[in-house]
């Protein structure tokens, strides 16, 4: 009986402390999203004014439209390649972190983390001036006799190289995370069995981070899709994906039901991918 | 507890006090363009109103641009905290559409009596505040002579340097019309398919259809040799020190961009904002800000001195298109779709 007494009061303590931060999503997240949600069957009137009746129109555009599938399929192809990409410069680099020790590892922390506390903004047109036509790596090339025949910046490759390498410090973080599994001495019994050091990496190593690979990459595939300020400036105009059409609908345009409907499609894709997310983890466990 | 309701009393009375002491002076709330624009309106227009005004304060906010400023509108529909707001001529439109603003006549400012008549658009409750002109906007250190062509941007000299705004920004769709006309378009306020043919031969020229920060500052930057921009801001950035850049209004004319000013509906200080709208739109304001930022007056009264006049289109009304931008609102989207399926792909 007293048992139950103290479950019941443990319950209601936990619910009293939960209550805040349910209310707070309730109030900024959920309600805005159904407000998204019910925009996108509202009708848009030219000139950025929203009608009140019931549609299907902006859904059934958003599916016929070839344009708009193709920037769904951009955002979602682009933003695997840049994970990829991320997973690819961060995993020796969280890797040779998490094997390092004291002062030193402190101080290549810090190193890693560092770009976090420059703006994404200032980083996006650090880019500009390495890539641009007039940039450091166009003009270095031309002094040793190479002219590359086409552009670095201002089209996709502009945009895959710079969220590559803004969405790294989020991916090592990650990794390190995860890499609380990996204990030391697995690797060092796989290798006096007689492994050789690529199948000590490819047989324990891999499937002990495993974890921290898809904690990593589901962070950086949302931030990629979501992204907007990079494939804005470095994107030159051509590079249509969800999140800058989502911006030039809402704020150029004015068609905000437009906004609204493809703001749903991008919870939708992380919604999937938050399931394949979760479908990973249990497979490797 | 006693003295704590005292010490609250003692405070509220002092608040309220605070309060009726700062409402002896009205505030005028108003929405603008940021930047360059705030800076040089606030020196010349706002200050010397609230000088002539002592018992009114002009509070300059910054949304964003056009649709942003209509956007905060429209959140504050039902409670309105600003009272002036200014805004392209085009969302002018969609705000008055939507009940936002109230009629602005002669009652609220006799200055309207004077106004150029592209500023008074039937249907629209807002006015003309500035006239602003297309010019192509260039690196005067890549381009030598001073272009007197739109074809310019054709010009070998600036192959793969060219920056344009692209639609939905106002700039493509100006641009659009403006090479409509060329190409002998038999009417650009309602078909653009000319201009839209003529943009496919210009897209392999492009560098950016985004310029960031923007067209000035990538041409300024050198980033960018050529572009089609507004002449006014082209202005201020050929004055600055050492500057690079130079603009031209080419013989093939221009078109204006219309900044128009509205009084928001219900407005909380609605008798302090008429005062304001009746300054801005005054022959004594309108040259003021003419002369520092080459914007071209709405106000035909307007004397402006001949050499900030020289660097506006307002010497050369004859030259300007009659562009109807309530007609091109209707087909923007259209013209939108148009550059994003058939003219930036060409530049890839």
């Amino acid at each position: 009986m007293a048992q139950q007494g103290d479950e019941t009061r443990r319950n209601g303590l936990a619910i009293a402390l939960l209550l805040p931060i349910v209310l707070v999503n309730v109030g900024v997240f959920l309600y805005p999203v159904l407000n998204l949600l019910s925009t996108s069957f509202k009708e848009a009137l030219p000139g950025g004014g929203i009608g009140t009746e019931f549609t299907w129109a902006n859904w059934s555009t958003l599916v016929q439209d070839r344009f708009y599938m193709e920037a769904l399929l951009r955002s979602v192809l682009m933003s695997l390649l840049i994970t990829f990409l991320t997973l690819l410069c961060s995993y020796p680099i969280a890797l040779y972190l998490h094997r390092s020790s004291g002062q030193w590892r402190t101080f290549l922390l810090v190193l890693v983390v560092s770009p976090l506390l420059t703006s994404a903004v200032v980083r996006t047109y650090g880019w500009v001036a390495v890539l641009a036509d007039t940039g450091l790596i166009k003009n270095g090339l031309e002094q040793i006799g190479i002219t590359l025949p086409f552009r670095l910046v201002y089209n996709m490759t502009g945009v895959v190289i710079g969220l590559t390498e803004i969405l790294m410090p989020y991916m090592i973080l990650a990794l390190l995370a995860g890499f609380g599994r990996l204990d030391p001495r697995c690797e060092e019994a796989a290798l006096t069995l007689g492994a050789r050091p690529i199948q000590a990496f490819w047989r324990v190593v891999l499937p002990l981070t495993a974890p921290g690979i898809a904690l990593g990459c589901l962070l950086c595939f949302v931030l990629a899709v979501s992204s907007f300020i990079t494939p804005r400036i470095l994107g030159g105009g051509r590079v249509f994906l969800l999140a800058t059409e989502i911006y030039d609908q809402a704020i150029v345009t004015l068609n905000w039901p437009a906004a609204g409907t493809l703001s749903i499609l991008v919870l939708v894709v992380f919604g999937l991918s938050l399931i394949l997310y979760t479908r990973a983890l249990r497979a490797f466990d | 507890m006693l003295k704590w309701v005292k010490t609250a009393a003692m405070a509220a009375t002092g608040a309220m006090l605070a309060i009726s002491s700062a409402s002896a002076e009205t505030v005028v709330n108003f929405a603008g363009y940021t930047g360059l624009f705030q800076d040089l309106y606030t020196k010349a227009v706002i200050e010397p109103f609230m000088k002539q005004n002592p018992d009114i304060k002009v509070v300059y906010f910054t949304p964003g641009n056009s649709a942003a400023i209509l956007g905060a509108l429209r959140a504050q529909k039902n409670a309105p905290q600003l009272d002036v707001a200014m805004m392209d001529i085009t969302l002018a439109k969609a705000g008055t559409d939507e009940g936002l603003f109230a009629p602005i006549d002669e009652t609220v400012s006799p200055h309207v009596a004077d106004l150029y008549p592209m500023a008074k658009i039937p249907g629209v409750n807002a006015v003309g505040m500035t006239f602003d002109s297309l010019v192509l906007v260039y690196d005067k250190m890549v381009v030598k002579e001073k272009p007197d062509s739109w074809r310019a941007l054709w010009d070998p000299a600036v192959e793969g340097k060219v920056a344009l705004h692209a639609t939905p920004d106002i700039l493509g769709v100006a641009l659009t019309i403006m090479l409509e006309k060329m190409a002998g378009g038999s009417d650009y306020n309602k078909n653009l398919d000319k201009g839209i043919e003529e943009m496919m031969t210009l897209a392999p020229h492009v560098l950016t259809w985004d310029p960031k920060p923007d067209l000035w500052g990538m041409i300024m930057a050198q980033q960018a040799a050529m572009g089609v921009g507004y002449n006014a801001r082209a202005q201020v950035f050929a004055d600055q020190p050492g500057s690079v850049l130079a603009a031209s209004i080419p013989k093939e004319g221009t078109l204006f961009q219309i900044n128009a000013v509205a009084l928001v509906e219900d407005a909380p200080n609605a008798e302090a904002a008429k005062k304001f709208i009746d300054y801005m739109l005054s022959p004594e304001a309108q040259k003021a800000f003419t002369e520092a930022m080459f914007y071209a007056p709405t106000n035909s009264k307007a004397q402006v001195s001949p050499e900030a006049l020289e660097r506006t289109s307002a010497g050369q009304m004859e030259n300007v298109l009659n562009v109807d931008w309530l007609a091109i609102a209707e087909i923007r989207d259209q013209v939108t779709q148009e550059w994003r399926r058939r003219v930036i792909p060409l530049s890839r």
